[in-house]
């Protein structure tokens, strides 16, 4: 998003299906229905919108959802890559799109059944053969047996063990206050089902060092964000959530899951990256959050992501989470719709939506005096970021 | 005695509940010599350097003091000694004329219960515990004389391997003036093949999937080649030099396009692991261990390590590389605990603590090593060096013998400990086999020291578990510092 955009954008409507682990419904029609639900929300009529972006890996054409929506026109459709890591991108490019005129009212969404369909945890097993550069850098990997998220993920959080004396409890403190939080969100896959540190503990190896209760959800559902300019915004309904800042980053020796060969493995230099730019176009800092939705498609990279934001200094984040700051009442309190360990997988994107429901103040677990919240994308993978603040 | 702690998984046989008079009657006879004492067994020729050496050779057992006239000459047994794990390899029958001796029944009261084992069926024979006591050391020219006692026979048990009988001897071995110089407790499974938990070969048993195969390009065909040559090859900037994995199309670091390869040492350390338990693809073993590995030459790359349980994993910890062959024309690196070097001087006492651990040392297993290791241990048993034979008594190909087993562990607490280390004991308890193809890594530690007199006798600990399970585990006692009682 160019900085002249910071500001001049906003989330005017959020709308999802429920999460579930077989929705029974194809996901286009997920992804009909979260978009349904995202306008019902703002007020907004379909003919109206006039750009659509999602991710690379969605598999629901904008041209058909639009189809389905009748909406007459798209002036603006772009899709952004690598996997989870699109999630604010998304946001971030729809403001952009709208500061820029190219779009006045831009639809962003994810629908899958990530869960009942392909599994998405399975991986790569079946992937050999090609030649193309994305078949050649599953070589390096995939001939080994690391063939899913998780094992790709754990190799990162072995080394941040290592290197920074954190253990699997510490680890087990994000799952747990995930599920905590869930517990009090009637839609969250997880409702009134929180876990103990000991059951984090108990739960099986997927791939050392994570275990089961590390690894978040794979889920059935869709999740649509309604983005406009800040003016428009303003004669529709809800409370705008403005787009106070969105970046993307990818940096050095930077791969698709597996940046095992840069320097410092156990930092994410790419949520770095998108933490300056989000700090320089918003003059905020760290004491300026009251709330934030961290990726958490594997517990162990919410730790450096806490210290790629300062929330803490590099290597003590471990400390940060053993003294409760990320539970509600705590100095951060994180995914406070439960997370996708304890919400859904949506790929991030229902985790803008719970944002958006803390500047409107309508969270569940609402934070009192929320005046900006952050929300991050996948990890391991090149990644974006964003801040939410009120209307001034 | 029950023997349901076995290694092989020994509980107590049906023939308790059901006992039948036949079985008593056989058990009675198999039982007639126990407590009885064969004839001294005095063996053909003396303790010998060649021998010697051809027993260091087979076990790459390094040990100057084993082999170099000067350097044994200097130590402070003032030349040449036996390998103390050797101390049963001397009265081994071994062959004369291209036979077997005949031995009576009265010379050893076991050959009796084998025999009877035998005739009834019970014609697998494993090795499941060794325990030696060394009192004096053996030099050159030293002349042995072996006296086994059957110390016991079991009722039939139930084991992995099949249903069968433990036979326990004692043997006291002395030299040419009567000195005793050691003894040994051995105890065997006569098994009857095909009556294990693990029954018969299962014929059908879908065929492994191979493992995803890399995917290649003019870019990087290069790698895998050197692969299949047995070079692990790292792209190399030929404007400055820079090493970078994986493969660019230009420099990372000038930016040139003239990219060569040099050959990496195959060393390296372990920067980062992970070990995938689940979802199990079927072309792998579970649990799989893969590591991230920094070669020397500064890069990384993802490899298996192979030879270390998960627990054993350490970052930072010494790998060395080998290779896998996953299909006709695949060849994959992989990365294995680093073979420890052999320690030149002794470690002195009040140098070891309990806790201690020994390095890990993977010991891969071949033809070669269990044929040699058998013929140097002068032990003929068809079940160490003819695979028809070996599956006709029930396993599924030749097998590792325990004196080889009691030998490479020797080596590797002595290369750990150096060659001036005194023996007291070493007590093995064997299980899983070592068959061709596998590695057996070595693990230990240091589980009690008692201090006396300028020396510590030290406790170690081991195990050597192979993709089976535990080979061997058990404890060697050690003496560091002035030897108690001086030159023995
Ligand atoms: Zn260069």
């Amino acid at each position: 998003m160019s900085r002249g955009a910071a500001g001049r954008a906003a989330i005017i409507g959020i709308g999802a299906t429920e999460f579930s682990k077989d929705s029974g419904r194809t996901p286009m029609e997920l992804a009909v229905e979260s978009c349904e639900a995202a306008l019902a929300d703002a007020g907004l009529p379909a003919e109206k919108v006039d750009g659509m972006v999602t991710f690379s890996a969605e598999q629901n054409l904008e041209i058909e959802i639009a189809r389905n929506l009748r909406i007459p026109a798209l002036r603006h459709f772009s899709m952004v890559p690598h996997g989870g890591g699109a999630a604010c991108g998304t946001i971030g490019q729809a403001a952009a799109a709208v500061h820029a005129g190219s779009a006045d009212y831009v639809l962003c969404y994810r629908a899958f059944n990530e869960r009942s369909w392909h599994r998405f945890g399975s991986g790569v097993q079946g992937r050999h053969g090609g030649a193309e550069s994305f078949d050649i850098s599953f070589s390096w990997t995939s001939p080994f047996g690391l063939l899913t998220p998780a094992s790709w993920v754990a190799m990162f959080a072995t080394r941040y063990m290592h290197q920074y004396g954190a253990t699997s409890e510490d680890f087990g403190r994000v799952a747990v206050a995930d599920r905590r939080h869930a517990a009090n969100n009637p839609a969250a896959f997880f409702h009134e089902q929180p876990i103990t540190l000991a059951d984090h503990q108990e739960s099986r190896w997927i791939v050392e060092p994570l275990r089961l209760l590390d690894c978040c959800q794979e889920s059935d559902g869709g999740q649509a964000l309604l983005v406009t300019t800040v003016e428009r915004a303003r004669d529709l309904a809800p409370t705008p959530a403005v787009i106070a800042a969105a970046a993307q980053g990818a940096t050095d020796d930077q791969q698709a899951m597996r940046s095992y060969y840069r320097d410092n493995i156990a930092a994410i230099p790419e949520m770095g990256l998108c933490a300056r730019q989000l700090w320089e176009a918003t003059g905020l800092g760290p004491d300026d959050i009251q709330v934030a939705n961290i990726y958490d498609h594997f517990t162990p990279l919410v730790l450096p992501q806490l210290e790629e934001f300062g929330f803490c200094r590099r290597g003590e984040a471990a400390d940060f989470l053993r003294d409760g700051n990320i539970e509600l009442g705590g100095r951060l309190p994180i995914n406070t719709n439960g997370g996708q360990l304890g919400e859904a997988y949506i790929h991030g994107m229902n985790g803008i939506a719970e944002a958006v429901r803390q500047i409107r103040g309508t969270s569940v677990n609402q934070v009192d005096g929320v005046e900006h919240a952050l929300v991050t994308a996948g990890t391991s993978v090149p990644t974006s970021a964003l801040i939410l603040g009120q209307d001034s | 005695m029950a023997d349901s702690d076995t290694p092989l998984g020994g509980r107590p046989g049906s023939a308790g509940v059901n006992p039948g008079e036949e079985k008593a009657e056989f058990l009675a006879a198999l039982c007639a010599q126990v407590g009885a004492t064969g004839k001294p067994w005095t063996a053909r020729d003396p303790v010998s350097e060649p021998v010697i050496r051809a027993w260091c050779d087979a076990m790459a057992d390094g040990n100057p003091l084993y082999t170099s006239p000067d350097r044994a000459a200097a130590g402070p047994y003032g030349g040449i000694v036996a390998p103390p794990a050797m101390l049963q390899v001397w009265t081994m029958v071994g062959l004369h004329l291209g036979g077997p001796p005949e031995r009576a029944v009265e010379d050893t009261p076991s050959a009796g219960v084998y025999q009877l084992l035998d005739d009834a069926g019970f014609v697998g024979v494993v090795a499941t515990n060794a325990t030696y006591s060394y009192d004096r050391l053996l030099r050159p020219g030293h002349l042995l004389t072996g006296t086994q006692t059957l110390a016991e026979v079991s009722e039939e048990k139930s084991t992995g391997l099949g249903v069968g009988h433990f036979v326990t001897t004692e043997t006291l071995y002395t030299d040419q003036d009567g000195n005793r110089v050691g003894s040994m407790t051995l105890r065997i499974l006569k098994f009857r093949p095909g009556t294990g938990r693990q029954g018969p070969e299962d014929d059908t048993a879908e065929e492994r999937p191979v493992r995803p195969r890399p995917a290649t390009n003019r870019s990087t065909d290069w790698f895998w080649d050197g692969c299949r040559a047995g070079q692990l090859r790292i792209q190399a900037c030929d404007d400055c030099g820079h090493l970078q994995h994986p493969p660019a199309v230009r420099c990372l670091s000038c930016g040139g396009a003239d990219l060569g390869h040099t050959i990496a040492s195959g060393r390296g350390t372990l920067y980062s692991w992970a070990v995938p338990h689940y979802p199990q693809a079927p072309a792998f073993d579970y649990p799989l261990v893969v590591g991230l590995v920094e070669l020397e030459e500064g890069v990384r790359l993802v490899s298996n390590v192979t030879g270390v349980r998960p627990d054993q994993l350490n970052v930072e910890m010494p790998l060395e590389l080998h290779w896998l062959d996953t299909d006709d024309d695949t060849t994959l690196h992989q990365f294995r605990p680093a073979a420890p070097r052999r320690r030149d001087s002794t470690l002195a006492a009040g140098e070891l603590e309990v806790g201690h651990r020994l390095p890990l040392s993977p010991v891969p297993i071949d033809t070669l090593l269990i044929v040699s290791t058998a013929l140097a241990t002068r032990d003929f048993q068809d079940v160490h060096h003819d695979p028809d034979a070996a599956r006709a008594k029930g396993t599924p190909d030749i097998f590792m013998n325990i004196l080889t087993s009691c030998g490479i562990v020797s080596r590797w607490i002595g290369d750990w400990a150096g060659p001036d280390v005194g023996w007291q004991s070493i007590d093995l308890r064997l299980g899983a086999p070592n068959h061709p193809g596998d590695t057996m890594t070595l693990s230990g530690s240091v589980t009690a020291v008692k201090s006396a007199d300028g020396h510590d006798l030290v406790t170690v600990g081991f195990e050597g578990a192979n993709s089976l399970g535990t080979h061997v585990s058990g404890t060697a006692e050690l003496v560091f510092g002035d030897l108690p009682g001086g030159e023995a």
